[in-house]
Parts: C-alpha cells; structure tokens; sequence
C-alpha cells in the first residue's frame, strides 16, 4: 500500500524531469502516430507558457520536420504574443503560418456583438476610445461565494470605470468572445486535415479541470499532452527544456480582450504555486489544517478554498462532456 | 412582514428556477452557496433578479456571504438597501 507523503511545498516538484518528459513524449509519439494515425501534428503557439512547452515537447517526441505552428493573432492581440511565438518557433526549428484573423470575427459580427453588449453597460464606452476587459471580483479567500464578473473600460488617460456586468450582457460578451477561441480551431483544423496531421492541444491541468477553456474552441483537440501537468510543473518543464526565458518570465494573460488581463484576474484568483498546492491537497484529500499551516492560511480559509473547488467541478462538467448519445 | 414573506416566496421560485433545484429543498435559511446550490452565472442572475423586481443594485464591496447565504439574509439585505434609498 502507498503512503501517503507529508504535504510539503515542494510536494509538486518533479524530481526526475527527464524520465517524466520521455514518457511525455513517448505517449505522444505513439498517439499521434499509431492511435490517431497522423503525420504529424500542429499546434496553435501564443507565446504564452503551455503553447510553449506543449511546442517543444511535441518537437522533441516527432521531431521539428513533423511539427507545424500556427500563429493566429487579431486585432486585440497583444504584439508581444506574436513575436515571442515566432522566437520560439525558430529556436525549435519548426515552420509556422500566421494567419490573421480579425477579418474572419468581422464576418461573424464578433466585435460588433461585442462592443453592442458593453455599450449597454458603458454608455460612453467607443472600442476606438476605449479599452476593455472583464475581470473577477477580488475574493481569493472567500470562495464560499462564486466569482462574479465585473467589466472594466479604460480610457486613453489611463482612468478606469469598472461594473458588476448584467446577466444578459455578461452573456453576450463572452458568447461573442468565443468567437475568437472557436474561429483558432477551425483554422488550426483546416491545417491539421489539409496536412493529415493531429490537433496537438495546449491546456494544462487547471484549465481543464476547472473548465476554464472554450468549449469546441482551445478545447477542441485530439491529444493534450499537458492536461496532467499543474502550472509549476509546467514551468519546471519549460526550463529543462529550454524554453525562451522571455516566454517562461510573462505573465500569463488571456489575450482576449483589449485591455490586458492576467488569467489570475479573469479566472484563478490566487498565484499559481497557490492555486498548485490547493488543487493538489484538494484532489488527495489532505486536511485542510495540515495544508493551511504549510501554505499560511487558516485550515478554516483552506476549507472554503475547496469548496470553492467542488463548485467550479460541478458547475463546470458541462463543458468537458461529450454530446450526450442516444 | 407581509412585504418579507411575498419577497421570500419570489426569491424561493426564482432560485428554484435558475437552479433546476427541486423548490422544496429551498428553505429561507438553506445556505445556498455553502451547498452547491448557486454557480457564478446564477449568483449573477440573482443579482440581475435584485435590480430588476426590487430595484436594489448591489455594489461590489456588498458581496459578501453575510448579504448572499441565504433567502433570509438575501431578504435582510433587500430591506437594508431600500433604508438607504
């Protein structure tokens, strides 16, 4: 029988990071060759963390000849996502399209549909004038109530103007959002059918437990190679495997609005060592005393976290199902 | 007192609604986050439900657990809102 470790804060570590890398690639290797039966396989690179290290993992695994990038910056891009992808797309020797998407979201309305929903909130609010984004009310430690969104305008001089977002609007906003994540994967599909190769997907093990991925949009792929990984490991790994040390020091952000927007302000609400160790002791059933004492919270504060976790499970499930069959 | 039992029985309908929750396990003092009850989006309607059938609008320094927990403080809430209006 396994005994169970003493929660620690380095419980997380990977200690053998090579042995957990081969086997990485080794599982990718044979999925995407022999289960998916595939080519090859092409990943949509931000610039961000996990594209990275999925990136580089997927070379590694297939070698850079059987490995395609493709860049698939809109207006609301950060410029920085486009040039730190191209960076590591060269280091890895790997050939990249860019595909600019912002005409295909005018064809769907994204924008407009958008900007349409803000302006109900923002009477003044003009996307050339302004620039927006949502965010999470503050409450890291007291997730017994679940996050509410807010929206923020802000204009040329800097000054902000922030709201609790109506139902309806709050809706809108996102629905036409994911415009941008769904639009990514049809064009990262168009490359994957037209090249025969494999949807190689980027999240890691927090967006898809805690659901924070667009249905049919980054979440559509035919492997995730980094889904079991929490956010530190991923790190770790991107330094063994010598990812750019501009990509490994930003800041992750959504690159989805036009105002910059980290992902601990949209969606997690705690740093990611944090949010690492709590999901950890979470899904292993440690005491929350025993968690709180290592990580400086009260086993009381500890305990609202994960009930703050069971919620995002549930209230999340949905969009990890599959279509239910008849 | 009337105006608190009519504004219990609007809320117990509209979470039962919002929630697909059977409306008899929705009690006035059923501690409505604390048991999974409530996700994000339907925090959000209610808070739309708020403005919308009692004119109040929730600040974000007022979400907290002591105005939200329950049909009961939800109540108390509405009540102390409509004082400083």
């Amino acid at each position: 029988m396994e005994v169970k470790p003493n929660f620690t804060k380095d419980i997380l570590k990977i200690h053998d990071i090579e042995s957990t890398v081969n086997a990485i690639c080794n599982n990718l290797k044979n999925d995407i060759l022999k289960v998916l039966r595939r080519k090859g396989g092409i990943i949509g690179i931000s610039g961000g963390i996990d594209s990275s290290v999925t990136l580089a993992l997927a070379v590694r695994a297939l070698g850079s000849d059987k490995i395609k990038g493709l860049m698939l910056p809109e207006r609301d891009s950060s410029p920085e996502s486009l040039e730190l992808a191209k960076k590591l797309a060269d280091k890895f020797h790997i050939q990249y399209e860019i595909e600019e998407i912002s005409d295909a979201l005018d064809g769907l309305n994204c924008y407009k549909r958008r900007d349409e929903a803000v302006k109900k909130v923002f009477s003044e609010y003009d996307p050339l004038n302004y620039k927006f984004k949502i965010g999470i009310t503050p409450n890291p430690l007291n997730p017994s109530l679940p996050a509410i969104f807010n929206a923020t305008i802000i204009d040329s001089r800097g000054e902000k103007n922030s709201k609790i977002l109506p139902l309806a609007e709050y809706l809108q906003i996102v629905a036409a959002s994911n415009f941008k994540q769904r639009t990514r994967m049809s064009m990262i599909y168009y490359y994957a059918e037209k090249m025969h190769y494999a949807v190689i997907g980027t999240p890691n093990k927090h967006e898809v437990e805690q659901g924070f991925f667009v249905k049919h949009g980054d979440g559509g792929a035919d492997v995730m190679p980094i889904a079991h990984l929490y956010k530190t490991q991923v790190y770790q790994i991107a330094r063994y495997l010598d990812i750019p040390q501009e990509i490994i020091d930003r800041t992750p952000t959504t690159d989805t609005y036009s105002a910059e927007q980290t992902q601990e302000e949209f969606f997690f609400q705690m740093p990611f060592y944090l949010m690492d160790l709590l999901w950890y002791a979470f899904e292993n059933n440690f005491d929350a005393e025993e968690v709180g004492e290592v990580v400086g919270m009260t086993g009381k504060e500890v305990q609202s976290v994960f009930n703050g976790f069971v919620r995002k499970i549930k209230t999340t499930d949905y969009l990890r199902m599959s279509p239910i069959k008849y | 007192m009337e105006i608190a039992i009519m504004q219990i029985e609007q809320l117990r309908n509209f979470i039962s609604e919002i929630t697909f929750t059977d409306i008899d396990k929705i009690r006035e003092d059923t501690l409505i986050f604390e048991e999974g009850i409530f996700d994000s989006l339907g925090f959000l309607s209610l808070i739309s439900f708020l403005d919308e059938e009692f004119g109040v609008e929730v600040e974000n320094d007022e979400l907290n657990e002591v105005n939200f927990e329950s049909i009961n403080a939800i109540v108390a809430f509405i009540a102390k809102k409509k004082i400083i209006q």
